[in-house]
């Protein structure tokens, strides 16, 4: 034990160190600057103010983006658990041929550059119009990827789910389908909650399939963001980016206080 | 309430096995049967049918005399306890004992005092709001048979409800499960590994082996006269011997008409220092001394090699060292013929 806690151990330790540097500090610069009293974006900030954070919440662009990014993510989230959900059951439940398959193929699209899937649907709406332009395609778009993200929660969850205890459900008088709500589904609610959240940051979060499927008319808060970094790199961009960190942290903070590990 | 339980020609094919193999079974009301049998030989997929979890291939189970062998689980009001007791993780004792009640829309007022009955019968008093997690194993295995009688089912379903607790409690749970059994006269399959525990508690044991039922009858009658080598093999201990003079038994007068082995039980075998005479005695060398209390076990090693299997009383055990010889005998009657292989 002594040997491992000097040699292996101190190893370890650095490695970790610098796996959170790593990881935390571009987060760090930004949120430093975001305070900054200056007219651009200054790393280490000068002075400080909240200035920048007055002028992101107070900018419409920004508050409707947001508001726009949490519709879009809410929906994509709840389309993703109910799909994604369903899908999880049939292939965890039924035997047929082709499932393994299938598992696979649904998978897929998360090996994908999510810049790859919005270019080819891009050049799929252009010549297949089946879904009104905008919102509609984006929250589609967002789906090829929210639906597997859940599917990938839920399938280990729900293979660890002990069948007897629906079994016990349907012996007390239950129908297959009531036996799953009243006793599955409270099992799986943990599982639920984590596949809602990922499917929720990723809509979130992602900004390709938003800047080619997505109308401009209703910008989500991540083009929005990629807008303004382009034209004017003031320390608005890093206060709206700080608020969306803070947003994402408190999320984290609030599953682990939920889920049970 | 108590009613009859048949099953005729039950058969379950998965591909080219066949998990039970034509199974005949007709449980009386009131009854308790056993299914006993290793693992792998049928007996959980037989109960599982007549719980409806798992579709025959073939036959038909009755139910007082109904045909439920197409009828969904929810349907069946057979109260079955699970290995595993399957309790509802988020519900207290009193709604996972209510759960069955729930679905059959039985009045509130109703169910608070069926569920308090169950409560107070299982002494699970002031347990009511605790959650399956926070019990000892003990109190939800009593959830769980709590769960299944409250429903006032036609039939109980036991599957190897005991094996998860420790020995001491089992012996007691066992009893205690068998009162209630018989207080309410319920019709009762029973499926288990252990031998010592289908003997316990059941009216009859249905020994199953690759499929089907090699031997049914009254605990008595299957540890005194099993039917097969089998039955004869995994009932108590045995020294089954394939022909008489095996081993240097001289089993005189030969028993007429053809026997597939011969049985000896243990306990039948007594030990003594004097020298073997005439038939029904061998002389052997002492190989293993268990001395467990109540008695003592005796390995004894025959000049031929084999090893007979001997019970006696705890003095045995100072008077046999391993390594010292002894003489074996036993009564011409104790020596079982079994017919089948």
């Amino acid at each position: 034990m002594t040997s491992l806690r000097s040699g292996l151990g101190w190893a370890l330790l650095a490695v970790s160190a610098l796996a959170f540097v790593y990881i935390l500090g571009p987060l760090a610069v930004i949120v430093a600057a975001s305070f900054g009293d200056t007219g651009y974006i200054a790393f280490p900030p000068e002075g400080f103010s909240l200035r920048s954070y007055r002028a992101a919440l107070t900018d419409i662009r920004y508050v409707g983006g947001f508001f726009i990014s949490l519709r879009l993510a809410a929906t994509v989230a709840f389309l993703s658990l109910v799909v994604g959900t369903l899908a999880a059951v049939a292939l965890t439940r039924l035997d047929f041929p082709g499932r393994s398959f299938l598992e696979a193929f649904f998978l897929s699209p998360l090996i994908l550059p999510t810049l790859v899937i919005a270019v080819a649907l891009t050049l799929f709406f252009a010549n297949t119009p089946l879904l009104p332009g905008g919102m509609p395609r984006l929250v589609a778009g967002h789906l090829l990827v929210g639906v597997p993200l859940v599917l990938r929660v839920m399938l280990p969850v729900l293979r660890r789910v002990d069948r007897s205890v629906e079994e016990a459900a349907q012996n007390l008088g239950a129908s297959p389908v009531m036996a799953f709500i009243l006793v599955t589904l409270p099992a799986l609610r943990p599982g639920l909650f984590a596949a809602a959240a990922l499917a929720f940051i990723f809509s979130f979060d992602e900004v390709e399939m938003a800047l080619f499927i997505g109308s401009a008319r209703e910008a989500p808060l991540t083009v929005v963001l990629y807008g303004a970094a382009q034209m004017q790199f003031d320390p608005t961009v890093a206060a709206v980016s700080s608020l969306l960190i803070m947003l994402a942290g408190t999320l984290m903070l609030l599953r682990q206080a939920f889920v049970r590990p | 309430m108590s009613t009859t339980l048949d099953l005729q020609g039950i058969e379950k094919r998965y591909g080219a096995t066949r998990a039970v193999a034509g199974v005949d079974l007709s449980v009386a009301p009131g009854e308790l049967v056993a299914l006993l049998g290793p693992s792998g030989c049928g007996k959980t997929t037989t109960l599982r049918m007549v719980a409806g979890f798992v579709e025959p291939t073939a036959g038909r189970i009755l139910m007082g005399g109904a045909d439920i062998t197409r009828m969904p689980p929810h349907k069946r009001n057979a109260g079955m306890v699970f290995q595993s007791y399957a309790l509802f993780p988020h519900l207290s004792v009193a709604d996972n004992i209510a759960f069955g009640l729930r679905r059959r829309a039985v009045p509130r007022a109703e169910i608070a005092a069926r569920v308090a009955r169950m409560v107070s019968l299982l002494q699970l008093d002031g347990l009511e709001q605790r959650l399956p997690r926070q019990l000892s194993g003990g109190q939800q295995q009593r959830v769980a048979v709590g769960r299944a009688l409250v429903i006032n089912p036609a039939v109980l379903l036991l599957d190897e409800p005991f094996s998860n607790l420790d020995a001491l409690l089992r012996d007691s749970t066992r009893i205690e499960m068998r009162r209630l059994q018989t207080t309410l006269g319920l019709t009762t399959l029973f499926v288990t590994h252990d031998q010592a525990e289908a003997m316990a508690i059941s009216d009859r044991i249905a020994v199953m082996h690759r499929g089907r039922i090699e031997q049914i009858g009254t605990p008595r009658e299957i540890y005194d006269r099993p039917a097969t080598r089998f039955v004869a093999g995994f009932i108590g201990r045995a020294n089954l011997f394939d022909a008489p003079e095996e081993a240097g038994l001289r089993l005189a007068p030969a028993e007429p008409g053809a026997a597939a082995c011969w049985l000896l039980r243990p306990e039948a075998v007594t030990l003594d220092l004097a020298p073997p005479e005439g038939p029904n005695a061998v002389a052997g060398t002492v190989e293993v001394v268990s001395f467990l209390g109540t008695g003592t076990h005796v390995s004894l090693r025959l000049p031929s090699g084999r090893i007979l299997l001997a019970e006696g009383p705890a003095a045995w055990a100072d008077r046999f060292r391993p390594g010292s010889p002894a003489t074996a005998r036993w009564d011409r009657a104790a020596l079982v013929a079994i017919r089948a292989a």
